[in-house]
């Protein structure tokens, strides 16, 4: 228990304002509303969850808003060119991989610091695309939205990949010879080295699956209204960030679990919502976010000056 | 002899006036904040079909991408150039005062639109809308949708943006004065996200279930707002209105999920700008002035130095279509 108390104390205050809001606000509970507020959360576990593993892996990517953003556009564009919908989606899984290895390549083949790395892409892509695009809206085929699914099927799918990416990864990081590595590196390079790890290897890799899993979001958010906004994706990276902390993943590395992270997550988009709900003013939002996020901080800082740190 | 040579001389003499009075026309050059942003050039077509009423040249130039910067070195060029008035959408409200003044003191007119610099660094600012202007049209606008009665919400880009919250001020002075019928009842923030917008305009409706009315002051809000609305199943039920750009919305406002769409006609703000930029070059419209007589468009107010566009336009179903921007 004692090991798992970050992410149990997360998930027990975000089952208490569940808890408040069944009581006060019954409302929240509306099935067609909940579903469409957890699908457009969807596409941020996917990348909380890319970012978690970097992260785990003592690493960080502050681009992936940046990436998310050019996934979304670049994809919006084909499939406006007429591309098929799965090949957009595709495509934006692979410029996302791309920007990942781009990242990947600079920070483990060159041993640069990751936050420098991603200042550089963030700041380049984002520019860049404010070039391209002069803040204009692309417009999508009306085939793209839902898929051409239903709306309810639709969200549904998106819920459901979502879903199998957090246990798919998961389980690669409990049970995979490959995801325990990313610990072994995140709690000591250069003991897993001796260990006869590839380091580098892993730092890559851990890059690549974040810009893959960045661009598989952006289609995941792609198909959920008909045009994209060149700014979508802002400040995705803090959001992603906090979640993950939140959640109980060491920003040192070495620690940390997806379970932990989904209810991080939750946690931070359960906020705004639920303060309409509770007929509370938008002001509080942030303090609020920004207090739980503090919290995070202090007690992983405390848990680390008691010396308590374990491989996960 | 020298009723040969007539018809030589009076060629000549007609080149050479000619000549003379193509150094004479007025060169407006007019920057925009970004040249290939579909607003600008919105106008600049205004401006153009001004430029040649007036039978002057127009020159139209400015960053690719939204750069102060670059703004100064164009009126540097335009300087060296010798243009005779500039107009200008400052990127930089105090940045590019410097290379204003420079101008006047080369004897270049100057004037703003669209976002004003320094008062002392332009004769005239051609201003598209006030906060009132702006404020009471939507509150009109949206209590027109919902023949005045119900619970409405607000989406704005963030609670602590200064043009946000001067529209907001003229939006409840106007529902307290003239809608009794209508509550606001929640103010949420969407920091300039249409997805965000999309999500804090679903948890709205299904946490007030009266609400009748989402207005939107920040344009990514609108159709983002519009999306959750169709999403909801509730068209026609909560109506969406707001400060948006025409393309953005084209789709909503033609199914019908909104129902208006405010903002300034751009094409007639080029065309002002031209005209006041060519007056003041003339020397024809001055401080102190209390109208300007603007071709086509007739006649507009004047307050101090500010020119102003006046009332904001409202896109409809009805006349989205002709606008491209």
């Amino acid at each position: 228990m004692r090991r798992h108390a970050r992410e149990l104390g997360v998930t027990a205050v975000l089952l208490a304002i569940l808890a408040t809001l069944a009581l006060v606000a019954p409302a929240f509970y509306q099935t067609a509303p909940l579903r469409s507020l957890l699908a457009r959360e969807a596409p941020t576990l996917v990348v909380a969850c890319g970012m978690a593993l970097v992260i785990i892996g003592r690493q960080i990517d502050i681009s992936v808003g940046s990436q998310f953003s050019v996934c979304s556009v670049a994809a919006g564009l084909l499939a406006a060119a007429g591309w098929p919908t799965a090949l957009a989606v595709a495509a934006a899984v692979a410029i996302g991989a791309l920007w990942g290895a781009i990242n990947g390549a600079l920070v483990a083949g060159l041993g640069l610091p990751s936050i420098v790395v991603t200042l550089a892409t963030m700041v380049t892509l984002r520019q860049g695309l404010n070039l391209a695009r002069q803040g204009e809206f692309v417009n999508l085929p009306d085939q793209v939205q839902w898929l051409g699914l239903s709306q309810t099927a639709g969200q549904t799918l998106i819920l459901l990949v979502a879903g199998a990416v957090l246990v798919g990864l998961a389980w690669a990081l409990r049970s995979l010879a490959a995801g325990r590595h990313i610990y072994a590196v995140g709690s000591d390079a250069e003991a897993a080295r001796l260990a006869g790890l590839r380091p580098r290897r892993v730092t890559f890799a851990v890059f690549l699956l974040l810009g893959a899993l960045t661009g598989l979001a952006a289609a995941m958010n792609l198909i959920q209204s008909p045009q994209v906004q060149p700014l979508v994706g802002s400040g995705l990276e803090l959001k992603v960030i906090a979640a993950v902390v939140i959640g109980g993943v060491a920003i040192s590395g070495g620690r940390g679990q997806l379970w932990g992270v989904l209810a991080g997550l939750l946690l931070l988009a359960v906020i705004s919502p639920a303060l309409t709900h509770l007929r509370i003013e938008a002001y509080w939002e942030k303090a609020i976010q920004g207090a739980i996020i503090l919290l995070a901080v202090v007690t992983e800082g405390l848990r680390r000056r008691a010396g308590g740190k374990g491989a996960g | 002899m020298p009723r040969r040579l007539l018809p030589v001389l009076s060629a000549f003499l007609g080149l050479a006036l000619a000549a003379s009075a193509a150094d004479s026309r007025l060169v407006v050059a007019l920057m925009p904040k970004a040249k290939g942003n579909a607003y600008f050039i919105s106008v600049k077509a205004g401006a153009e079909r001004a430029a040649k009423e007036l039978g002057v040249d127009l020159l139209f130039d400015g960053p690719a991408d939204t750069d102060a910067a670059k703004q100064n070195e164009i009126v540097e060029n335009w300087i060296t150039l010798g243009v005779d008035v500039i107009a200008v959408a400052a990127e930089n409200k105090e940045g590019i005062a410097t290379a204003l003044r420079k101008a006047q003191r080369q004897g270049i007119k100057v004037l703003t639109y669209d976002a004003d610099t320094l008062p002392d660094a332009r004769s005239f600012f051609v201003n598209q809308a006030t906060p009132a202007g702006i404020g009471n049209r939507l509150m009109d606008e949206g209590a027109r949708l919902c023949a005045g009665q119900g619970e409405f919400a607000i989406i704005t880009a963030t609670l602590t943006a200064g043009n946000q919250r001067e529209w907001m001020k003229y939006i409840q002075a106007r529902l307290a004065e003239k809608y009794p019928g209508m509550k606001l009842v929640a103010v949420r923030p969407c920091d300039d996200l249409k997805d965000r917008a999309q999500s804090e305009a679903t948890a709205l409706m299904s946490a007030y279930p009266n609400l009748k009315l989402i207005m939107a002051i920040c344009s990514p809000a609108v159709p983002g707002a519009a999306e959750a609305v169709k999403q909801a199943g509730k068209v026609g039920q909560v109506k969406v209105t707001g400060l948006g750009l025409p393309n953005e919305n084209q789709r909503y406002v033609k199914e019908g999920v909104t129902g208006a769409v405010i903002l300034w006609n751009t094409d007639h703000l080029g065309y002002l700008t031209a005209y006041a930029a060519v007056a003041v070059a003339r020397d024809e419209l001055k401080p102190g002035a209390k109208t300007f007589h603007a071709g086509a468009l007739g006649d507009f107010q004047v307050v101090g130095d500010n020119i102003l566009l006046g009332q904001p336009f409202v896109f409809t179903k009805e006349n989205i279509d002709q606008f491209n921007f």
